[in-house]
């Protein structure tokens, strides 16, 4: 029983050759995945929130809630 | 630089010269240029062969012999292997030449058709210089 001759040259060329373009493509994917998982939902969350933000309103609410030591509540 | 034997080997559309600049996955040219001649593989091992079978061949070079052409993205050929373990037995070496054999194997990697084959081929020289394989030794696992 002889054994016959294996390739013996390039083996790690053809693995890379094979994975190489899966690794990138399964990186894309992910990297794309998560930009319209994560990123976009929380940009699309913050641009509601700030919407119809009143800003004016939240800081009265904040003053007259005493937590400011610059200005006082109104009426003290 | 430039994995000129990989490009050759793949035949392929990769473009980038950059994407195969790892720095262990080495060339099997000995100088990475994409122009001037391609050497073939018979002259590649011929080259190494006669590297090995130099008569006074000293023990670095032995040692920078087999550490470079276990570098490169292949696994040698039984005649450049019996070069190398021929010169082992100049140098009274039997540690390095068992090392050999132990670096076949794993440069084989998963292939592990590849071990037995070069253990056919060499089977004669090892005969003849009286190496034991790790096999025969029981140092082969753990």
């Amino acid at each position: 029983m002889s054994l016959p001759k294996p390739a013996m040259r390039g083996l790690l060329a053809k693995r890379l050759r094979f994975h190489l373009p899966i690794a990138f493509g399964l990186s894309i994917i992910a990297a794309v995945a998560f930009k319209f998982t994560v990123t976009e939902p929380r940009k699309q969350a913050y641009a509601d929130f700030y919407k119809h933000y009143d800003s004016m309103k939240e800081f009265s609410a904040m003053r007259e809630a005493g937590v400011f030591e610059s200005v006082r509540p109104t009426g003290k | 630089y430039i994995n000129t034997r990989v490009l050759r080997g793949l035949q392929s559309g990769l473009s980038s010269d950059r994407l195969w600049s790892f720095s262990s996955t080495a060339s099997v040219a000995a100088r990475s240029y994409s122009h001037g001649k391609q050497e073939t593989d018979e002259e590649f091992d011929a080259r190494w062969v006669t590297y090995f079978n130099k008569p006074d061949i000293d023990a670095w070079e032995l040692r920078k012999g087999m550490n470079t052409l276990i570098g490169y993205d292949l696994v040698p050929e039984p005649k450049i292997l019996e070069a190398a373990l021929r010169a082992c037995r100049r140098l009274n070496d039997l540690a390095s030449a068992i090392r050999i054999l132990e670096a076949v194997k794993d440069k084989s990697g998963p292939h592990k058709e590849i071990y037995p084959y070069v253990l056919q081929e060499l089977r004669p020289t090892l005969s003849e210089l009286g190496i034991p394989t790790p096999e025969e030794l029981g140092i082969d696992k753990a």
